[in-house]
């Protein structure tokens, strides 16, 4: 079996005496669709901001043989820049080597604003795909979504999933937070957060 | 909501309290005279006459006492309100003052009793000067004393000395009995002796003002820079100014980072921790810069468009510009660590926002009066800011001071700095 592209041992993460992720072990494989099924407050967003090294974990380690794009569930930009500008500046910040074409391809694929128009004063579902676009920058092989599709509309939704298959038949790994459990079915395996935790429950179970 | 946080609750409380009387302080001490009470143990009469001069007391108080506000008290009250802090110092004329002074012989006491407060040093020089203005006054009587003694030694006369009276020949007479005696080597010595003590006693009017005042101060006219253009004024304009611009910036966009999430996309590698928090201190330098740029150019201009004379408006620009730079990326490493603690960026703009107004106060609260607030403001850039521009700008010899407060800035920035790094690991919690 070939190694993973991200492998996750025993990760946790404690916010003073509160435990958001009790010790954790995740592996992404090229070729699959992972999703994160649970509650508010399962840890399914720490879990994935731990893969994506945007916060430490207070105990475990993360190993990562791929570049990782990672879409926060709150989008994360900044908002006195445009999308284009947003889009340029991450991708010099990634080490794109030509971050005005990259930023231009994506405002393009995902038919955002070219306008100078401050992104803080997009409407939701454009600071969504803003977001998820941001991530594409550099071309990663794991894509890391936590709850993307929450604000767009079912075209856009259907859009955000294209780009995951093609991610994944090309190799690629996506790893999915959702509370909406349509959306498992784009996932090839799914684990289930209950209280920090993974739970040996169902999805049906978790949710009852 | 407020009292299920007795942090803030305290905060809202202290805050204004802490700003008045740091406002007190440093108004206080900048424009009021202090009151001074004044104890009459010997009962002056309101007129003396010392060497023939006759003074009115209270004009003379009133003319002498421009730095404090002398209030005429009974020695129990004056100690009570010592006691009190009502007066800053007592000054007492002992029993027997007059007496002595109008002997013109022994110099009388005055006693002088402070408070154990900060301004006791303050209050100290401004009674020593308040004596020497006394002196002054009264030197011309001591002299004309003594010129009295001098003249009655030359032409002869009736005296008084001590009590006693006297009568004396003087070297005039004593002359003229020289020449009713027979020419001999004696007498003649005795009236070369005469000749020379008269021309030597013809000098001591001379000698005695010399000796009064052996070095005279006159102040010339000058067209140098009034209070509003000068290097103080400057200097604490740019501090003021990059303070409030530096802190506010860093601490605004390192919270914002956290409000808008871009800190966990930055951390994924992207930019390590110290890098965010240069990104914020080059951010508060280079505004700084272009600030405190304008400001020095504007005076500059009104320097060269009014004609005014002292100091160099251009050729100090560099050094200044330099100190410009350090101390607003100084204050942009606070305004870092500011913005990490804080949780939010609008919550990091208030803080800033509170905290620039005791930071510039103490920073202005001078060493006598407040020892404490000394003490804090050395480990704040401000005060350190204020001294390396006002050095900048005008010393003649800045090295030295430019030197010391760059260091200062420097260690306040590198610790502040530190601290910022170790805050924004928090920010992408």
């Amino acid at each position: 079996m070939t190694s993973p592209l991200v492998r996750a041992l025993r990760v946790a993460r404690r916010y003073g005496e509160v435990e958001a992720l009790a010790p954790t072990d995740v592996e992404l494989h090229s070729g699959e669709t992972v999703a994160l099924v649970g509650p508010n407050g399962a840890g399914k967003s720490t879990l994935l901001a731990i893969l994506a090294g945007a916060i430490e974990p207070s105990e475990g380690t993360v190993e990562t043989n791929a570049r990782v794009g990672w879409v926060p569930q709150r989008p994360a930009h900044y908002s006195r820049l445009s999308a284009r500008e947003n889009l340029e500046l991450f991708a010099q910040l990634e080490g794109v080597r030509d971050a005005r074409a990259a930023a231009a391809e994506l405002l393009e694929r995902f038919a955002l604003p070219p306008a100078p128009r401050p992104s803080g004063e997009l409407s939701v579902g454009n600071r969504q795909r803003l977001n998820v676009a941001i991530a594409l920058l550099g071309e990663p092989r794991v894509l890391l979504l936590d709850e993307p599709t929450a604000a767009l509309d079912p075209g856009q939704r259907r859009r955000v999933w294209e780009v995951a298959d093609a991610l994944r038949a090309g190799g690629g790994a996506v790893c999915f937070a959702t509370q909406n459990l349509e959306e498992i079915e784009h996932a090839n395996r799914t684990i289930v957060l209950q209280d920090g935790q993974v739970a040996s429950l169902t999805v049906e179970e978790v949710f009852r | 909501m407020l009292l299920r946080s007795p942090l803030l609750l305290g905060a809202l409380i202290a805050y204004p309290i802490v700003i008045a009387l740091l406002v007190g302080l440093v108004a206080g001490y900048a424009s009021s005279k202090p009151r001074v009470a004044f104890v009459d143990d010997d009962h002056l009469p309101n007129v003396i006459a010392v060497g023939g001069h006759r003074f009115h007391i209270q004009t003379v108080i009133d003319d002498v006492a421009n730095q404090v506000t002398l209030v005429r008290l009974t020695d129990a009250e004056a100690a009570r309100e010592l006691a009190d802090g009502k007066v800053v110092a007592t000054i007492t004329v002992p029993p027997g003052f007059l007496g002595d002074l109008e002997t013109t012989a022994v110099s009388p006491h005055m006693i002088l009793r402070t408070g154990t407060g900060g301004l006791a040093p303050r209050v100290t020089q401004q009674v020593q000067a308040l004596v020497y203005q006394l002196n002054r006054k009264l030197q011309g009587g001591y002299i004309a004393a003594n010129l009295a003694f001098v003249h009655l030694l030359l032409h002869g006369g009736h005296g008084k000395f001590l009590g006693k009276q006297f009568d004396v020949l003087g070297l005039d007479r004593t002359a003229q009995e020289l020449t009713a005696l027979p020419p001999t080597k004696r007498v003649a010595a005795i009236e070369h002796f005469v000749q020379q003590a008269k021309v030597g006693l013809a000098q001591t009017g001379g000698a005695l003002r010399a000796t009064a005042n052996p070095i005279t101060l006159e102040q010339a006219k000058s067209h140098g820079r009034t209070w509003v253009l000068s290097a103080q004024v400057q200097a604490y304009g740019i501090a003021v100014t990059v303070t409030f611009l530096a802190l506010l910036l860093a601490a605004g966009a390192t919270a914002a980072e956290r409000d808008e999430g871009t800190i966990g996309r930055l951390r994924r590698g992207l930019l390590s921790l110290g890098e965010l928090v240069w990104a914020k201190v080059a951010l508060a330098g280079v505004v700084g810069l272009v600030l405190g740029a304008a400001i020095a150019l504007v005076f500059g201009i009104v320097v060269e468009a009014g004609g005014i004379t002292g100091g160099e408006p251009w050729g100090r620009l560099p050094l200044l510009l330099a100190g410009v730079l350090l101390s607003a990326a100084v204050v942009g490493a606070c305004g870092a660590l500011l913005g990490a603690l804080s949780r939010e960026a609008r919550t990091a703009s208030l803080l800033a926002v509170l905290l620039v107004l005791p930071v510039v106060f103490l920073g202005l609260v001078p060493r006598g009066a407040v020892p404490i607030a000394y003490w804090v403001s050395l480990f704040l850039p401000f005060a350190h800011a204020v001294r390396f521009f006002g050095a900048a700008l005008y010393d003649s010899d800045p090295w030295h001071t430019v030197g010391i407060e760059g260091l200062w800035l420097l260690g306040i920035g590198a610790a502040s700095w530190a601290l910022a790094r170790v805050g924004a690991r928090t920010l992408s919690a």
